[in-house]
């Protein structure tokens, strides 16, 4: 699983002839703010019913919601109650919401198609838990984390991308909801009140490019 | 005689698990800024991070290299608290005796407060010279020949009068 291990220092020493044919160019950390939504017409499969989805059909008419995640890191599972929450509340309110699982799996099957699909399922998400088995979609985005947000307004320019609150650990100590705020904003038709945090994660275990 | 020392304290290191101390950005600041190492090298990990425990070998070779010569370790874990004796022994097995510390207090001030660049990603490795300046920071896995280049650049830096 080790050697399957891909950080962003690794994918800067992949040599450009191995990125040209299929895989988005490397971005050093995410992409900017007012990026129209990246990697739209990707394929991700839904893990709910394996079947293929892109990003461009899960739009929200206020907004969307991508949200990096895995089934294997601790600083998901501390957040993922909170997330869930947030992304099963906003999906009713007019933002697509879709979470992404990067990683490539290797050997662990805590990652993958079954275990993501259970996750899903386990945890009441109420929209799509997707794969990106090419970690395509996680390139695009220059996300290199888990959990990673990025928050799209209604004509899918990103108005928030980074961590879920202040506090991983304790969730009755969260003294800043970001992305809770960063939703109601967008919701209301107006810019997230805070646009870049960061947090301590895990890192994407990227598929290599091919 | 001084084979029988230098046997003696690898024991007597061997033995040792390191403490591991919750501690806040300023007082792991104050660790590296703590006068009489010619460079410090301070390392963001934690037990569940993959490439983290795939680079130990490495950091810890840098470490028993240069611990003598005036390189200071700090491990800063950001594992739970409740997970500091996992942390202890994992760091024990590797013959770590160092500062070690499990991180607390708000993420974005310590990331921010360690390097503005850095996006959180573990591992991180951030190098400072002996006055605590940083001067290098090294995102993902370290290239443990680069990093001894850069060390070894602040060990001499610092016998040059």
């Amino acid at each position: 699983m080790l050697n399957g291990l891909c950080t962003k220092m690794r994918f800067m020493m992949i040599s450009a002839a191995m990125l040209v044919a299929v895989a988005p160019p490397a971005i050093a950390g995410p992409v900017a703010l007012g990026t129209k939504l990246p990697g739209a017409d990707l394929a991700l499969k839904n893990a709910a019913d394996g079947k293929a989805m892109t990003l461009a059909k899960a739009t929200g008419t206020k907004g969307t919601l991508v949200v990096f995640t895995c089934n294997d890191c601790p600083f998901a599972n501390a957040w993922e109650d909170r997330i869930v929450e947030l992304g099963n509340g906003y999906a009713k309110q007019g933002i697509g919401v879709v979470f992404v699982n990067a990683n490539n799996p290797g050997g662990n099957k805590g990652e993958g198609l079954a275990a993501t699909a259970k996750r899903a399922k386990s945890r009441h998400m109420q929209f799509p838990y997707a794969l990106d088995e090419s970690s395509n979609v996680a390139r695009a985005f220059g996300a290199e984390r888990t959990p990673e947000a990025f928050l799209f307004d209604k004509d899918q320019k990103l108005v928030y991308s980074g961590t879920i609150d202040d506090n991983s650990d304790e969730p009755k100590k969260v003294t800043k909801q970001y992305l809770k705020d960063a939703l109601q904003a967008v919701v209301n038709g107006k810019a997230p009140p805070v646009a870049e945090t960061k947090s301590l994660g895990c890192g994407i275990k990227f598929k290599k490019a091919s | 005689m001084a084979a029988l020392s230098v046997a003696t304290t690898a024991q007597a290191r061997k033995k040792i698990a390191p403490v591991v101390v919750p501690a806040d950005l300023q007082t792991i600041l104050s660790e590296v800024r703590r006068p009489g190492a010619a460079a410090v090298l301070l390392n963001v990990w934690a037990t569940w991070c993959d490439p983290c425990v795939e680079e130990m070998p490495s950091l810890m070779a840098i470490y028993k290299r240069n611990r003598d010569l005036g390189l200071r370790v700090v491990l800063v874990s950001a594992d739970p608290r409740t997970q500091s004796k996992k942390v202890s022994a994992f760091l024990a097995k590797h013959g770590f005796d160092g500062p070690s510390f499990l991180k607390i207090g708000d993420d974005q001030d310590f990331i921010n407060g360690l390097d503005k660049t850095w996006s959180g990603t573990m591992p991180v490795s951030l190098l400072f010279d002996g006055q605590g300046r940083r001067v290098k920071t090294w995102s993902g896995l370290i290239d443990q020949a680069l990093v001894q280049t850069e060390v070894d650049a602040l060990i001499l830096k610092a016998k040059t009068p």
